[in-house]
């Protein structure tokens, strides 16, 4: 490869091509120290034995940590947690996020209002999120035991966290609420890509506005769905900070990464640590290139 | 007066293979208002750019007053420019759009400001001066987009087609305004366009690009009357000249020239200029004429079918196709308003032979020399 | 559209939800937070306060015991403390990052230079990892540079975590930006560099706000790195402390609603102010 692109000793030429790379090595220094560099010293770590705290001599053990990982009962039911969180959040991250799109998608008076308070919940950190919800589902005086037992639709406080799938749907509901303006703005997006014609050409032909959904928006909303797919859940995949503040470490509500700290930082087991990290790495990798293609595919 | 402007052998290939500009060898005189015009496409801009420095040139040379800026950065090369979209700095007032060079320039404030209120003053900008550009109309843009680069008072200036973002009325308007600016600052401008109507009103020179190629550089009357090739012919003047395959042949003393079922011969005058028209007799070629040629008293007379007519007001556009041919080619002719044609009957047409043109037919050059001008 | 009347009550109806949906645990929080912890553990419990107080803001911002406060321990000023952090934290990132990511995304947008191509890949292609596999080999590089629970290190962290997507959604705006400004000042005298600094970046600032906006938010809202890589309230941000809060057994929920509502308020008022600037961003780039 030539120095310079054009005109050997080009002054300008030459201009843009240190000053090309001056402007770009800070953030390639950055990225590389503190992105690429764990990344790397992060592997390496969960290819090696733990090391003297579990009377071991640290060296090269292959991909035992993963297995040891994949077989451990308490990583198996993290993982089961965290298929768990995706269903529910992505399944409810759509539906509503659909509704909310085609509820807002049409201009009337007060949208911009409507619209700047629907992203609040997303501005905010989850760590608020949680805190806020938690009074909601608290076993002794939340909201939901009050507006139950005053409906009596149950006669004693429940104790909501601490039951099992019913927990993970609390916090998933939790974790839906900061991410559903993320998905509502995609398909809003997706909305008004769609051209007013189509519509009116569907209602000279004869079709209803539940028919004009079903027929027209839905397939032509198709990217949207990829899109949002892939948004909701590499973000629930990943979920941590609403399980953390609402439930701590507790096993019933246990995802994968509160494993992975846990693990980590809590029993200082590095090796398996980052093991079980690298496998949700993976699988969160895998779903992304599954959702490209598919996006692919719909917009084609 | 003040120096020129110099491209010698200037060639710009494209990676890929594209060759945006050949050889391109022409100079702008002190003072002299050069207009670089042709098809979109042909090299033009590029040139244009390549003399600013914003395009590196592949091989070749340019000079601005004698000094070797092939090299040199933009802001080494003591120009000035004009864009087609303005390129106003969005974030400046009026006056601090114009005052940014010499800002760069360090120079004194308080000459800063006298420049800039002299330039605002011939440009009739004074009461603009503090607005922000998108609130100004759009020739009043144009107006700063020139302010900022007469203010530098540079050794050269180019242009590169700003008049196009114009509305039909206000471009007139800016020639004239251009012109006028121009000749105060005496500086030599290379100014490119696709218009020739631009080019021919407002060039001292005019030089036609085709294909990285050029063509001609003469005045606007020497393109006009005598174009080197068809190409040139056909691109300038408005309505565009009517070009014809031909044949050439001898009537008697002298030669007649017959396309699409029409003959008209050529008088004693129309060869005096070209004796090497002579040789050409019998083989193909192309005739070239001039729509406002047609209708001309004195004329060899030629039968035609009236096809369309579209009135301007001030005169008549005639599409004609010679008599008897079924789809002969249709020749445009302007013609004076009081002529009476009727559309779709057949009429009788002079046109001047004197003011014939001949092409080679396969290279397109100029046979002989162009018609005489009078 | 032809619509009846069925659907126009649907319709306001769906509205109505949707709005008590985004706003109702946020006023939940506020009415909490005004309220004393004997109304809220009434059961059936209080929703709206008949005694408001501000005891609440009283105890968080200048301290009081556990025995007081059923659990929930809080010390003087560390809330303030806390909510300053995270703002230094939040904005020295925000700053740093746009500088890095404006040049970066110029550079890569407008001046061809060598392996260019392979420098955006590289930054675009971190984008694809989660960061908590990086997590825990940062911490080890913080604890060997001596920069866990230093405001600096967290800093140098948040610009390495969101440069990538930011230099995206800049590079974005170059690549639409027209050239010839730049060419003018090019033409007027100016550097490479001066064109960037004296016309590019003012042409770009709607693009640097909206995206300095984006920062902001999830600077401000991050957890796990600094819960990992702080100890002390010399660094800690106000996400971590709250979270502290939190007691075991009772929790005191006016003070953690009175911490919430506060740590809140930065966030929410960016996001309404910077509304349509953000949406536009957040739909354009997904």
């Amino acid at each position: 490869m030539r120095l310079w692109r054009q005109g050997e000793g080009d002054r300008s030429a030459r201009e843009a091509q240190i000053l090309g790379w001056l402007f770009v090595v800070p953030a390639v220094a950055v990225v590389g120290a503190l992105i690429l560099y764990p990344l790397v010293t992060g592997f390496k770590q969960s290819i090696r034995s733990g090391g003297f705290l579990f009377g071991e001599k640290p060296g090269y053990v292959g991909l035992r940590n993963y297995r040891d990982v994949i077989h451990d009962p308490t990583s198996q039911s993290a993982m089961r947690h965290t298929v768990e969180y995706v269903l529910v959040a992505v399944s409810l991250e759509i539906l509503l996020g659909i509704a909310v799109a085609v509820t807002l998608h049409r201009v009337f008076r007060g949208r911009g209002f409507v619209l700047a308070v629907l992203i609040l919940p997303w501005a905010l950190p989850s760590v608020v999120s949680g805190v806020l919800w938690r009074r909601v589902f608290d076993p002794d005086n939340g909201m939901l035991n009050s507006v139950l037992l005053q409906l009596h639709v149950i006669s004693q406080p429940h104790v909501w966290l601490a039951s099992g799938r019913g927990a993970i749907i609390y916090i998933t509901l939790v974790h839906v609420w900061g991410v559903l303006p993320l998905i509502s703005l995609i398909f809003l997006a997706g909305l008004q890509s769609i051209p007013e014609e189509v519509y009116s050409a569907s209602a000279v032909d004869g079709a209803g506005p539940w028919r004009q959904f079903r027929y027209v928006t839905l397939p032509l909303l198709r990217p949207s769905v990829a899109i949002a797919l892939t948004v909701g859940t590499l973000l629930a995949i990943s979920i941590f900070d609403e399980i953390y503040v609402l439930n701590g470490t507790a096993l019933n509500t246990r995802s994968i990464l509160i494993q992975v700290y846990n693990t980590t930082f809590v029993t200082a087991d590095f090796a398996h640590g980052t093991a079980l990290a690298f496998l949700l790495a993976a699988v969160t990798a895998a779903f992304g290139a599954i959702y490209a293609l598919a996006l692919r595919r719909a917009t084609v | 007066m003040s120096g020129t402007i110099t491209l010698e052998s200037v060639t710009k290939h494209f990676p890929g293979g594209v060759v945006a500009v050949n050889d391109l060898s022409l100079e702008v005189q002190p003072g002299e208002f050069l207009v670089l015009v042709g098809p979109s496409g042909c090299g033009k801009t590029t040139a244009l750019r390549m003399v600013a420095g914003l395009e590196e040139v592949t091989s070749g040379q340019i000079r601005i007053n004698d000094r070797i800026v092939t090299r040199l950065p933009p802001r080494d090369r003591d120009i000035a420019m004009v864009f087609q979209n303005y390129a106003l700095y969005a974030h400046m007032t009026v006056r601090n759009n114009m005052a940014f060079g010499l800002k760069m320039a360090r120079m004194p404030k308080q000459e800063i400001r006298s420049r800039v209120d002299e330039a605002a003053a011939m440009l009739g900008l004074d009461d603009l001066l503090n607005r922000k550009p998108r609130q100004l109309s759009g020739g009043q843009r144009q107006r700063v987009a020139m302010g900022r680069a007469i203010v530098r008072e540079p050794a050269a200036f180019l242009m590169d087609e700003p008049l196009s973002n114009l509305d039909a009325k206000l471009r007139v308007e800016m020639r004239g305004e251009i012109i006028r600016v121009q000749r105060r600052i005496a500086a030599p401008t290379l100014y490119v366009t696709h218009d020739q109507t631009e080019a021919m009103t407002m060039g001292d020179r005019v030089a036609i690009l085709r294909d990285g190629l050029l063509q001609q550089l003469g005045t606007p009357d020497e393109v006009y009357d005598r174009p080197v090739n068809a190409f040139v012919a056909g691109f300038i003047g408005s309505p565009s000249m009517n070009l014809v395959p031909a044949t050439l042949e001898r009537a008697g003393d002298g030669l007649a020239v017959a396309f699409a079922g029409a003959r008209i011969p050529l008088p004693a005058e129309a060869l005096s200029g070209r004796p090497d028209l002579a040789g050409q007799a019998g083989r193909p070629l192309t005739v070239g004429l001039r729509p406002e040629d047609f209708g001309r008293p004195g004329g060899a007379e030629v039968e035609v079918e009236v096809t369309r007519l579209e009135s301007l007001g001030s005169e008549l556009v005639a599409y004609l196709t010679p008599a008897g041919t079924q789809d002969g080619p249709l020749l445009t002719a302007r013609l004076d308003r009081g002529e009476t044609l009727v559309q779709g009957e057949t009429a009788r047409v002079t046109v001047d032979a004197r003011r014939l043109y001949f092409f080679d037919a396969e290279t397109g050059a100029a046979l002989g020399s162009g018609g005489t001008p009078g | 559209m032809i619509t009846t009347p069925g659907m126009r009550v649907a319709k306001i109806v769906a509205i109505v939800l949707i709005v008590v949906w985004s706003v109702g645990p946020i006023v939940l929080g506020v009415t909490t937070s005004i309220s004393t912890q004997r109304e809220v553990n009434s059961i059936p419990s209080h929703w709206v306060p008949r005694n408001p107080t501000l005891q609440a803001y009283r105890d968080l911002l200048n301290g009081s015991t556990g025995q007081t406060t059923g659990g929930t321990v809080t010390r003087g000023g560390d809330f303030v403390h806390a909510m300053t952090n995270s703002a230094e934290i939040a904005l020295g990132a925000a700053a740093l990052t746009l500088i890095v990511s404006t040049m970066a995304a110029y550079a890569l947008g407008r001046l061809r230079f060598r392996l260019s191509g392979a420098v955006l890949a590289l930054l675009i292609g971190t984008l694809v990892i989660p960061i908590f596999v990086i997590v825990i080999g940062l911490f080890q590089v913080m604890a060997n540079a001596q920069l866990i629970d230093t405001k600096r290190g967290l800093i140098l962290v948040f610009v390495a975590t969101q440069s990538p997507l930011a230099t995206w959604l800049l590079y974005a705006q170059v690549r639409e930006m027209p050239h010839e400004p730049e060419e003018a000042a090019l033409i007027d005298g100016c550097r490479r560099w001066q064109a960037f600094v004296r016309v590019v970046v003012p042409q770009m600032s709607s693009g640097i706000a909206a995206v300095a906006a984006i920062i902001v938010l999830s600077v401000w809202g991050e957890f796990l790195i600094p819960l990992l890589l702080t100890s002390t309230m010399s660094a800690k941000p106000v996400t971590v402390l709250i979270t502290e809060y939190v007691g075991k057994y009772t929790t005191n929920y006016p003070i953690l609603a009175a911490a919430g509502v506060l740590a809140l308020i930065p966030p929410a008022v960016l996001a309404l102010v910077l509304n349509k600037r953000i949406t536009g961003m957040l739909a354009g780039s997904s």
